[in-house]
């Protein structure tokens, strides 16, 4: 991976963010403003109700500042706005006007000088509900005489109307499916159910907002993009955007669940405004869990091949039930397309999507986007195909898989690109020396209570949402880039670091540029809305690609201004100098070509421009990227079924990525190792059911009935093989794609895979829990027994 | 509430407070001494953030009184390295065992302690004594390799 034309890209360096190890970095949940109020918010105890009245006298009584529907204002907002405005659905409000959708939607909200005292002051609060009719199931809610959540919303500025709960509907076709399934000689045909599950995002969602003299408001808070919320609050509290100030803070995790600006965002600022206070609001785990949680997936799926393998169709048909609010359903349902059809070459293609509301707490995006929960049934279905086939499934995949020189639509139908660089192969035939492919056996020769199995998978996603024409996805990224008077480097950039250490990132590209050492780079926290240029978002996996992609850019543009500087100074031609890194000098200096021993260093030349009154040598970006290139992954994973238990573990996993050039080794490790350990979450315990008598959380808000994998469930250090694949991304910066999201999307269903291998039991619902696998067991014992 | 007076020492500093003699010692922390380095993240026992050690041994804070920690010694993140970084921190941050960092505090003043214990765990019982604590970044590996590489170092010292 080391690459030795570098200064620091591809090296190994002790993370930047060093704040983190010593307790000193400061979270939204961490500021504290001289004065600042505390506030709670009440949520509602049922699922679907009338708000008949709500009374705050007695709350106000106690000191407490109290707000509720008529405190907020009016406008009916999206709080995600990514996509163009002609293509956003907005259906909500800051605090429900008429009705309350799900458990656990905020009602009103009170700020007071402690914690306890807001909490008081909230018991005092009186809300008369009607209960209405809830529905917390697709099929029931799509019925035309179930209870209706919406009878309209607004698409842009146009009001429609919403029928038996369909959110939206997603429809596309290539070519003609009838044709390509005569074609076939075998099909496969299943439906596959991916769970809802909850973020988990170690900081609960937070928000702290302190209204300024000038009227306007400063805000810290858990967000993946601050411009977003700037844009946002702008709108919805008619507040000028000068006047709002977003800073950028370092997130505790988000997974996307902060992608969108957080319903709690305004809710502290209406209170901070009403209050005329600073005001401070941390939701507690349990609330958090009511507030967002992923996009489930019901797929029916057909797929169908000739006997050589070669595919001829294939049909999804897909049902997202996206709990009480459409946050982004109808983008979701077109990448759910997207990762449906770049996985492999069709042919002809047919997709039917619809997004329904239920009375549930509302979905967002969570990594991936929808790729893992598509990635599920294709990955079996393939498995499936290649039994029916009698063919390897590893040839079946290279045979078929989407990769160089094709065309690719990863992020919907409307983001169209070609496949520049793919290490699709490399991965399918390198994973399968190490894992041990050629020993692997059918289930139906192996015995014991046991039993071994292994299962491979692919996935990928996209690096950003550009393509060469804008879609219907906003995506550009901006930064400053700034040599100061001493040598040493700032990147400014709006760009948000989720841990994957996409900051590192800019600070090595900024360093590569200007052959800086990485130790005299700094991009710090301390910048906002108002010092940054705009970035859409940190999602998308977009952070490598298109964020440090603008910061590239800028950095070229610094070199240029520095180099012109240093022509003055050298009374020579920019063309003839030499940029190098000096390491024992630690900076970086300018020479004249051929002659490295007249060199000045970049911080002489910087000093220079200061006292002669140059200007200071910086250049602001604005970059588009034109593409969104797959970053992919295969896991082969081994798992190892009790089936006496039901207990799955994974003693060994081969884990493949192909980013391109890898920029931060070991982090980037740390992303495909951590989406791991997620995925199998997914594959094997994550759930949050619902009560469906009272419309609550089964867990009921506490993490103690919500498990994640904890230390002891991941395979030991040394079974763990993390690798990439040898590629270059030609319109990536230094050759660079993304891995955050595609690193989870085919993880859970490798795991299926692998425990079909181990048992010859093919699970269609996740997750595999021992339960479901003790019962799937028995099923089969009883079966085998029957036809003896 | 009543009010109670405690006394007790932080990161080697002698702290006097009045306080309410239901109030958790996270919250003492977090808020009347500005330690933010103990973090929230579930309140009830379920994950490990806000890990502090009394008198040496590791505690959650969610779960504990302040005026229990009267005439106690307490160690939070800020408190276990006067100057520069500790081996603990300075492994974490080689390792690429910290991404958004939250789980962070929690983690390493439980390796700490664990390290205290036991000089030289076993990667299983690295795993084993860290398993109450939630990390939903990293997928542990490598902070159990940060920890273990603390514990090869910490013997090569001796
Ligand atoms: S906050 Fe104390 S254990 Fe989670
Ligand atoms: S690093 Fe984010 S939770 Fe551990």
């Amino acid at each position: 991976m080391e690459n030795k034309q570098f200064i620091a890209i591809s090296k190994r360096f002790d993370i930047k963010n060093v704040g983190k190890v010593t307790g000193k970095e400061i979270y939204a949940s961490d500021v504290n403003i001289p004065g600042m109020m505390h506030a709670v918010v009440l949520r509602s105890p049922y699922p679907h109700a009338e708000i008949k009245s709500i009374d705050l006298t007695e709350a106000e009584k106690t000191g407490a500042i109290c707000i509720s529907r008529d405190d907020v204002p009016d406008l009916i907002y999206n709080e995600r706005i990514v996509s163009i405005p002609d293509k956003t659905y907005k259906d909500r409000t800051v605090l429900p006007k008429d009705k309350v959708r799900h458990t656990g939607e905020a009602v009103a909200a009170v700020a007071a000088d402690t914690e306890e005292t807001a909490f008081k002051a909230l018991e005092k609060i009186k809300v008369e509900y009607k209960k209405l009719p809830a529905v917390f199931d697709i099929d029931e809610a799509m019925k035309p005489d179930t209870s209706q959540l919406y009878s309209y919303v607004y698409l842009g500025d146009k009001k429609i109307d919403i029928e038996n709960n369909i959110a939206c509907v997603r429809n596309i076709s290539v070519s003609d499916i009838d044709k390509g399934f005569e074609e076939a000689d075998v099909i496969v045909e299943e439906t596959f159910n991916v769970q809802r599950i909850y973020h988990m995002q170690l900081e609960t969602k937070s928000t702290v907002c302190v209204p300024e003299a000038d009227g306007g408001i400063t805000i810290w808070t858990t967000t993946q993009g601050i411009h977003n919320v700037r844009i946002l609050l702008g709108e919805i509290f008619n507040i000028p955007l000068h006047k709002i100030n977003v800073k950028r803070i370092t997130l505790g995790g988000s997974f996307g669940s902060s992608i969108q600006m957080n319903s709690i965002t305004p809710i502290c600022v209406a209170l901070a405004l009403k209050a005329k206070s600073p005001v401070k609001l941390v939701m507690p785990r349990e609330d958090d869990i009511y507030d967002h949680a992923s996009y489930p997936l019901r797929t029916k799926i057909k797929i169908g091949a000739k006997k050589d393998g070669t595919l001829t169709a294939g049909h999804c048909k897909v049902w997202v039930e996206i709990g009480a609010h459409n946050i982004q359903a109808y983008p979701y349902l077109g990448c759910i397309a997207g990762w449906f059809a770049s996985l492999y070459k069709w042919i002809n293609i047919k997709y039917e999507g619809k997004a329904v509301y239920t009375n549930k707490t509302p979905t967002c995006a969570r990594r991936g986007y929808g790729s893992p929960q598509i990635n599920f049934p294709v990955e079996n279905a393939m498995d499936i195909l290649a039994e029916k086939l009698g063919m390897d499934p590893i040839e079946l995949r290279l045979k078929n898989y989407v990769g160089k020189g094709d065309e690719f639509w990863g992020q919907g139908p409307t983001i169209k690109s070609i496949i520049r660089s793919c290490g699709v192969e490399e991965m399918l035939v390198e994973g399968s020396k190490l894992i041990g492919w050629d020993k692997r056996i059918p289930p139906s020769e192996k015995t014991g209570d046991i039993r071994r199995g292994i299962g491979v998978a692919r996935g990928f996603h996209t690096s950003g949402t550009g393509g060469p024409n804008p879609g219907e996805v906003i995506d550009y990224s901006g930064a400053t880039v700034k040599i100061n008077e001493d040598g040493s480097v700032d990147v400014v950039t709006a760009l948000m670091d989720h841990g994957g250490g996409t900051w590192d990132v800019a600070a090595k590209v900024a360093a590569e540029v200007l052959k800086v050492p990485f130790d005299k780079v700094g991009i710090y926290n301390g910048v906002d809305t108002r010092t940054t240029v705009f970035d859409v978002n940190t999602h998308a996996t977009r952070g490598v690609y298109c964020g440090c992609g603008a910061v590239k850019l800028a950095a070229e543009k610094v070199k240029k201004i520095l180099l012109n500087y240093a022509a003055t100074l050298f009374k020579d031609l920019p063309e003839n100098l030499e940029l190098v890194c000096n390491e024992e000098l630690g900076q970086a200096v300018v020479y004249p070509k051929g002659l490295p021993e007249k060199y000045k260093t970049v911080g002489e030349i910087a000093k220079t421009a200061q006292i002669k009154s140059w200007g200071t040598i910086a250049y602001t970006s604005s970059l588009r990227q034109k593409n969104c290139p797959p970053c992919f992954i295969t896991y082969f994973t081994e798992v190892e079924v009790n089936t006496k238990t039901g207990q799955i573990k994974i003693p060994r996993v081969i884990m493949m990525g192909d980013s391109g050039t890898i920029m931060n080794p070991e982090l980037w490790k740390g992303q495909i190792i951590g989406a791991f350990s997620q995925g199998i979450g997914l594959g094997y315990i994550e759930e949050i059911p619902y009560d469906t008598n009272t419309g609550k959380l089964k867990c009921n808000g506490f993490i103690t009935d919500f498990k994640v994998l904890t230390t002891t469930e991941m395979p030991k250090i040394d079974d763990i093989k993390v690798l990439p694949a040898h590629t270059y991304e030609p319109t990536g910066p230094f050759g660079a794609k993304g891995i955050g999201e595609a690193a989870l999307s085919a993880v859970a269903s490798s795991f299926g895979n692998a425990v079909y291998n181990a048992v010859g039991i093919r699970f269609y619902d996740l997750p595999i829990t021992p339960e479901k696998m003790l019962k799937a067991l028995k099923e089969k014992e009883e079966k085998k027994d029957k036809k003896e | 509430m009543k009010k109670a007076e405690i006394e007790f020492t932080v990161n080697g500093k002698k702290r006097t407070l009045f306080v309410k003699t239901n109030e958790l010692l996270i919250n003492v922390l977090r808020n009347d001494l500005n330690l933010t380095g103990t973090k929230y993240a579930c309140g009830i026992g379920e994950c490990g953030a806000c890990t502090v050690l009394l008198e040496g041994r590791p505690v959650l804070s969610c779960l504990t009184l302040a005026v229990d920690v009267n005439g106690k010694n307490i160690t939070t993140i800020e408190g276990i390295s006067k100057d520069g970084f500790d081996p603990v921190q300075k492994s974490f941050l080689k390792n690429a065992a910290v991404q958004c960092g939250f789980c962070t505090p929690g983690m390493i003043l439980m390796a700490k302690s664990l390290l205290k214990e036991n000089p030289n765990p076993t990667e299983d019982e690295i795993r084993d004594y860290l398993r109450g604590n939630i990390c939903r970044c990293t997928g542990y590996t490598q902070i159990i390799k940060a920890v273990k590489e603390c514990a090869n170092n910490h013997n090569q010292d001796k």
